[in-house]
């Protein structure tokens, strides 16, 4: 049974349609990408599923069955609007926030001391959380997430307002509770953040799924339009070859629609160019995301 | 329900345990009543001339006088000074010595009257004090208790039917004692909604909202702030209670104004089923204003408006006072917002009926029961409308 269900949804916010016939399931122990560009849907989706906000039509289904005031306590989230007391010590801020996930204070005590000292804090702890700069409130926020061990986890742009090393600790984070089979909702902008960390995505663009599944599957799919190849002959101008482009010692080919790269790796046999390297190009997220948004992708 | 502990603990800590609240809540009423008191004593301090007041007795009255009764504090003892002739008493008087003198003539004690000679302002103390040394001595020969009755005064005592209420010109203070009362328990009750209000709006505006949202039902969250709030007015109320009710328990033998004071059973039972459930009501009020408007500054005008009606029985002071049971009383003893401060003033000048106290307590209930229930309303719909306002008739709107 999926961890979280969403079964055609919809929800408008007058006459604006911020989900439209939205269907996605997330299993459990995934690390699961949420993609879109911004006013897509996303965040929408995020508060769909965590019945923030009421939805017209459709169904959600959120660690087994609709969601309840006790399955609050299994669930981290970390909204893109970060949130913290700002008037109080940063040790009160998660002592509260802990305890309204259940915790006890001897509990909350233990597990903040852990990560404040990981995440370079504990100096810090007794210091009001305005006095504190934006990435620590960041890290914080993190913290706050993640006291109270939940099962699921979603991170809304939780590398925004990070450097680099304060990144790699989070991706790390990251990747820790996803072993410890912590099922992760992960919406970003950072394409390959997403790339490197997640097994499958959605993409949303106007409310509605343009992308879904495997994400090996979604490149495969949207590969096929370049050849990369190493050579030290001259390229000829080929048959359903497009453009022919130099990148850092290789060329790349790029293909007519309906060509496929086995004609044009024939083509260039035929002309007795000596091939050191063929290579289907694979797209990157980044240009897939690109090319679905600018309505070059179909509909799921 | 422990999570709403939770929610009203931390609402209590983070207001109660400031500097803030210390400063602004706490001291702020005791210390204004301080500055008032001291200023009133201060006037009457500066008015007492204890300059000597001399008299000329040709009448024989005072040929060998009782002392008058020591004067009242905090009037200050005026030295009387006998004067053989009126030559020594008028030289006195214009080289400062004396700041006044009476002549009693000799047939003072068949006319009753005398002359009273000064060159500045004379005033009262000065005044009264000479005729309570006049009385005691007209009065020497006359049973002492009887002379002890007259030189005090009458004194009439307005009694209830049933006994249980009496007032007198001697403790006059405890018809307003009800009316100071509530006056500090509105503002207690605004300053405290007022903490709730800012906390709502900064919840919104610091986007800690859906992270609470995600932890904690809206109605949960709402009750839990209102009662951590509640108990915020409630220490604010208590310690003002001790700051106040100290001095007068350290006073009262001293001050005569305070040893008449009386708090009556019926006035405990209207703070607690009148004006607790008020108290409520507008916290929960202010709640819903934290969480319809986008900014504190907006909030304040909104407060405004609701204040305003909470005023209206201070407004109608003469009315109340001359026919405390008129229907525009009764009526404004049942209406949420005027309840608390008319209900305090009418008990300090009749007797409220039963009735009265019981549907004026079973309409402020179900009017916080109510606001309560619209605070968790708007609370849940305006919650993430981060920089927009709700509109009122979204939160009453059927969805």
């Amino acid at each position: 049974m999926p961890t979280v269900e969403l079964s055609h949804i919809s929800k408008s916010f007058g006459p604006v349609k911020a989900m439209d016939d939205v269907s996605f399931s997330i299993e459990k122990g995934e690390l699961f990408g949420l993609l879109g560009p911004n006013g897509a849907g996303k965040t929408t989706s995020l508060r769909v599923m965590l019945d923030i906000f009421k939805p017209e039509s459709g169904s959600v289904v959120i660690l087994g069955g609709p969601m309840s005031e006790s399955k609050k306590d299994r669930i981290g989230y970390m909204p893109e609007e970060r949130g913290l007391y700002q008037d109080i010590p940063l040790d009160r801020c998660l002592a509260y926030l802990g305890s309204l996930k259940g915790l006890s204070p001897g509990d909350v005590k233990q597990r903040a001391a852990g990560y404040l000292e990981r995440f370079d804090l504990a100096a810090f702890k007794t210091k009001k959380v305005k006095e504190l700069s934006k990435g620590m409130q960041q890290k914080a926020q993190i913290i706050a997430t993640l006291l109270h061990q939940p099962e699921l986890l979603i991170v809304d742009e939780p590398f925004g307002g990070l450097d680099p090393l304060n990144t790699q600790m989070v991706r790390d984070l990251l990747l820790e509770q996803h072993q410890q089979g912590v099922t992760i909702i992960l919406c970003s902008h950072q394409m390959h953040q997403v790339e490197e960390l997640c097994d499958r995505i959605v993409l949303i663009d106007h409310g509605r799924v343009m992308l879904y599944g495997v994400l090996d599957d979604i490149r495969r799919q949207f590969s096929g339009h370049s050849v990369t190849v190493r050579t030290g002959d001259t390229i000829p101008a080929l048959k359903g070859v497009e453009r022919i482009e130099s990148v850092n010692g290789t060329v790349k080919l790029h293909l007519l629609p309906g060509t496929a790269p086995q004609e044009v790796l024939r083509n260039l046999v035929a002309q007795n160019i000596n091939l050191e390297q063929f290579e289907i190009s694979m797209p990157t997220l980044d240009e897939i995301f690109i090319r679905v948004v600018q309505g070059k992708g179909k509909e799921a | 329900m422990k999570k709403l502990w939770h929610v009203a603990w931390h609402e209590y800590h983070r207001h109660v345990f400031t500097r803030r609240f210390v400063l602004a809540g706490l001291l702020s009423v005791p210390l204004v009543i301080l500055v008032m008191v001291g200023l009133i004593f201060l006037v009457i301090s500066l008015d007492s001339n204890t300059t000597p007041l001399g008299y000329v007795d040709h009448s024989g009255l005072l040929a060998d006088p009782l002392s008058a009764p020591a004067p009242e504090w905090p009037d200050k003892l005026v030295p009387l000074l006998s004067f053989e002739t009126e030559a020594a008493a008028r030289s006195a008087l214009d080289t400062g010595q004396i700041q006044a003198y009476y002549l009693l003539p000799v047939d003072y004690l068949s006319s009753g009257h005398l002359s009273v000679f000064h060159l500045g302002e004379f005033k009262s103390p000065a005044r009264s004090q000479f005729y309570s040394f006049l009385t005691v001595n007209l009065l020497s020969n006359t049973d002492p208790l009887i002379a002890t009755r007259l030189v005090k005064g009458a004194e009439i005592i307005v009694q209830s039917p049933d006994g249980s209420r009496s007032i007198s010109s001697k403790n006059w203070f405890n018809v307003v004692l009800p009316m100071i009362a509530g006056i500090a328990f509105i503002i207690a009750m605004f300053s405290t909604g007022g903490y709730l209000m800012h906390a709502v709006v900064e919840e919104k505006e610091n986007r800690t909202m859906e992270v609470i949202m995600t932890s904690v039902s809206p109605n949960q969250f709402m009750a839990g702030k209102i009662i951590g709030d509640t108990a915020v007015g409630l220490t604010q109320i208590v310690l003002w209670l001790v700051f106040i009710v100290l001095p007068i328990l350290l006073l009262r033998n001293t001050i005569s104004l305070l040893s008449g004071i009386q708090i009556a059973p019926q006035t405990l039972l209207l703070v607690m089923f009148v004006m607790f459930p008020v108290f409520i009501m507008v916290s929960a009020v202010m709640a819903a204003i934290g969480a319809t408007v986008s900014e504190a500054r907006e909030g304040q005008q909104m407060v405004g408006m609701i204040s305003l009606p909470v005023w209206i029985p201070y407004m109608l002071t003469g009315q109340l006072m001359s026919n405390p049971n008129s229907p525009l009383a009764i009526g404004l003893s049942l209406f949420p917002l005027t309840a608390p401060l008319t209900m305090l003033m009418r008990d300090g000048l009749t007797i409220l009926p039963a009735w009265q106290i019981a549907l004026s307590s079973a309409i402020q209930v179900v009017s916080a029961v109510g606001a309560i229930w619209l605070a968790g309303r708007a609370f849940r719909l305006g919650m993430l409308r981060y920089g927009k306002r709700l509109k009122w008739r979204d939160v009453f709107a059927k969805n």
